[in-house]
């Protein structure tokens, strides 16, 4: 396919596009470059930034509440997600039209169409009303596990749906002659099947969980400051120091070391399913 | 017979709801009833500390409008339009970009397209705060680029690239590109080659063949892309927040100052519903106009 491009026009391409590479982690690397801060009345680069953070209590425990968000998130929506993805592709009754049958859809695709400013407002306003009434959930790190539950949930349905609606359908009339029951298709059959979109649903919430500053920000209390709101208060109101920076050179590296070795297992993986093929 | 298609069917409808219920029921109590309150608060008056409070009333939206006790100014409609004009250019920049980038990737070896294409999407991955302050070590007061800058003399002296406008729009290209890309790269991968060499064949070459063998194969990834980048570089809070500063403000910014800084609930929502109109309206021309131009070519969320 790609025989028809010319050289010339392969050049081209690849004199346009290194450099965009490069300028899409220019800045990333130059917020670790500046977290290499001399210490004060020192010269050249220091671990001192990185010393001063791991003895900040603060970003212990912002970093401790976001790791609870983002896996306590993830795995009630994985649980939620994965059973509305496979009730749509199960039961829904094929090629029905009309509202109501559109209306799991219509559903599904809000939490990823809403602008997640207007996402956050909603939920601050709706929280606040409830606590005002009965004097349930309260601003803190509860409501913000559910706001990250309520925008995960379509990405694992859709993930899962996405993997079952690739199946044999005699599958399922296959497991119910064998005398498995629902339940039992559902754990014998249905989960080991989709078990890699099930992985992979989590995997996407936890990240969706970690990028997500907004809508943290609006749902979030005095008392539940995690790492992206310790991170963008700090900046407001002193501007960056080598501290931000080392915690923000953190936070990019884990991302970057998970997402390779991520890449490189499933990649493995597929070799090897190819393979056995 | 028909009581056991009868049963059948009530007995799948039973099973929907058992496995989809709980999904469904937790995003409409906890998205689409908030986001309807949200609404509602539009048509309400606001007390004096910014809470909504009966009667009904349409001075919210007299706010959104521009009028207040004071007159009328021009604030709320240049902040209005500077919204547009920065997500349009961010969407016509990532969708310059991205072009270049696709058919990079898909001229090289099918062994290192994915990597290629993970090295475009990671940075979106990390925290979106952290990606965009980023973009203040390399535009700010004290970085290099800026003293370029000043030398040309684009910048005035002791004030950096960001915050300003320049630095919000390529925050947004920066922060939305993976979003024109992975729809772009799909529509590419589907790409019918053969039509290309038929081009070729006819003598076609250069831009001429690009433009009516290749373009007209991709306009469905672009056109989902450019809806993905457009809506959220619309409404978006972090970048204009971090990069913009008070002369770059964007609508995400005046609705969030409605419901902290500032409290009014009413005038924030009623600018919440203006910028929600505008978006649904901008996403109906869009299609209206694309059917015109290029007829197949659909763009499908």
């Amino acid at each position: 396919m790609s025989t028809v491009v010319p050289p010339r026009v392969r050049g081209m391409l690849a004199g346009i596009s290194w450099p965009v590479y490069v300028l899409l982690y220019t800045p990333l690397a130059l917020v670790a470059y500046y977290s290499f801060a001399p210490a004060p009345n020192m010269a050249g680069h220091s671990l001192h930034a990185y010393n001063v953070l791991f003895h900040d209590g603060v970003v212990f425990v912002a970093l401790q509440r976001s790791l609870i968000l983002a896996i306590g998130s993830a795995t009630v929506s994985t649980a939620l997600g994965t059973l509305l993805g496979y009730g749509l592709c199960r039961f829904r009754v094929a090629n029905a039209r009309g509202f109501m049958a559109n209306m799991p859809s219509l559903i599904i695709y809000t939490p990823i169409i809403m602008p997640s400013l207007v996402f956050g407002i909603s939920e601050l306003i709706f929280f606040n009303f409830v606590h005002r009434t009965t004097g349930m959930l309260g601003a803190g790190l509860g409501t913000m596990v559910i706001a990250h539950i309520t925008f995960q949930v379509p990405y694992v349905a859709l993930t899962v749906f996405a993997r079952l609606a690739g199946l044999d359908p005699n599958l399922f009339e296959a497991s119910y002659d064998l005398y498995a029951d629902g339940i039992k298709s559902f754990l014998y059959l249905v989960v080991p099947v989709v078990q890699p979109a099930i992985i992979g649903g989590f995997m996407l919430g936890i990240t969706l969980s970690i990028d997500d500053f907004t809508i943290s920000f609006f749902t979030s209390g005095p008392g539940s400051v995690t790492l992206p709101i310790y991170i963008y208060s700090a900046i407001a109101r002193k501007g960056i120091s080598p501290e931000i920076n080392a915690l923000g050179t953190l936070m990019i590296t884990t991302i970057v070391v998970l997402a390779i070795v991520h890449f490189f297992i499933t990649r493995h993986r597929d070799d090897a399913s190819r393979q056995e093929a | 017979m028909r009581t056991a298609a009868q049963g059948e069917a009530r007995s799948r409808a039973i099973r929907l709801w058992i496995t989809s219920g709980p999904g469904l029921f937790w995003i409409v109590l906890f998205l689409l009833i908030p986001s309807a309150v949200l609404l509602g608060i539009g048509f309400f008056s606001a007390d004096d500390y910014g809470n909504p409070v009966l009667p009904l009333s349409t001075t919210p939206f007299q706010q959104v409008a521009g009028y207040s006790l004071l007159g009328w100014d021009d604030g709320n409609i240049i902040i209005f339009l500077r919204s547009v004009q920065q997500a349009g250019i961010a969407t016509v920049v990532t969708a310059l970009l991205s072009y270049p980038l696709v058919f990079f990737i898909m001229t090289r070896p099918a062994s290192v397209r994915p990597l290629l294409l993970l090295f475009i999407i990671l940075p979106s991955w990390t925290n979106q705060v952290v990606r965009t302050y980023a973009w203040l070590e390399l535009l700010g007061p004290n970085a290099p680029v800026t003293w370029v800058a000043h030398w040309l003399g684009i910048v005035p002296p002791d004030l950096g690239i960001a915050p300003g406008s320049f630095a919000v729009t390529t925050g947004l290209a920066y922060n939305y590109l993976p979003y024109m890309i992975v729809p772009l790269y799909a529509s590419a991968e589907k790409l019918d080659w053969t039509l290309v060499e038929a081009g070729r064949d006819l003598y076609a070459s250069g831009l001429r063949l690009f433009w009516h063998t290749v373009f007209p194969q991709t306009v469905p990834g672009l056109l989902s892309g450019v809806i993905f980048v457009a809506i959220p570089a619309f409404g978006d809070y972090v970048v204009p927040q971090l990069l913009g500063g008070d002369r770059a403000l964007m609508i995400g910014s005046l609705i969030a100052n409605q419901f902290t800084e500032t409290p009014d609930w009413p005038y924030g929502a009623a600018l919440t519903i203006i910028m929600l109109v505008f978006t649904g309206a901008g996403l109906v021309a869009f299609r209206v106009l694309t059917r015109k131009i290029g007829g197949e070519g659909e763009a499908t969320i």
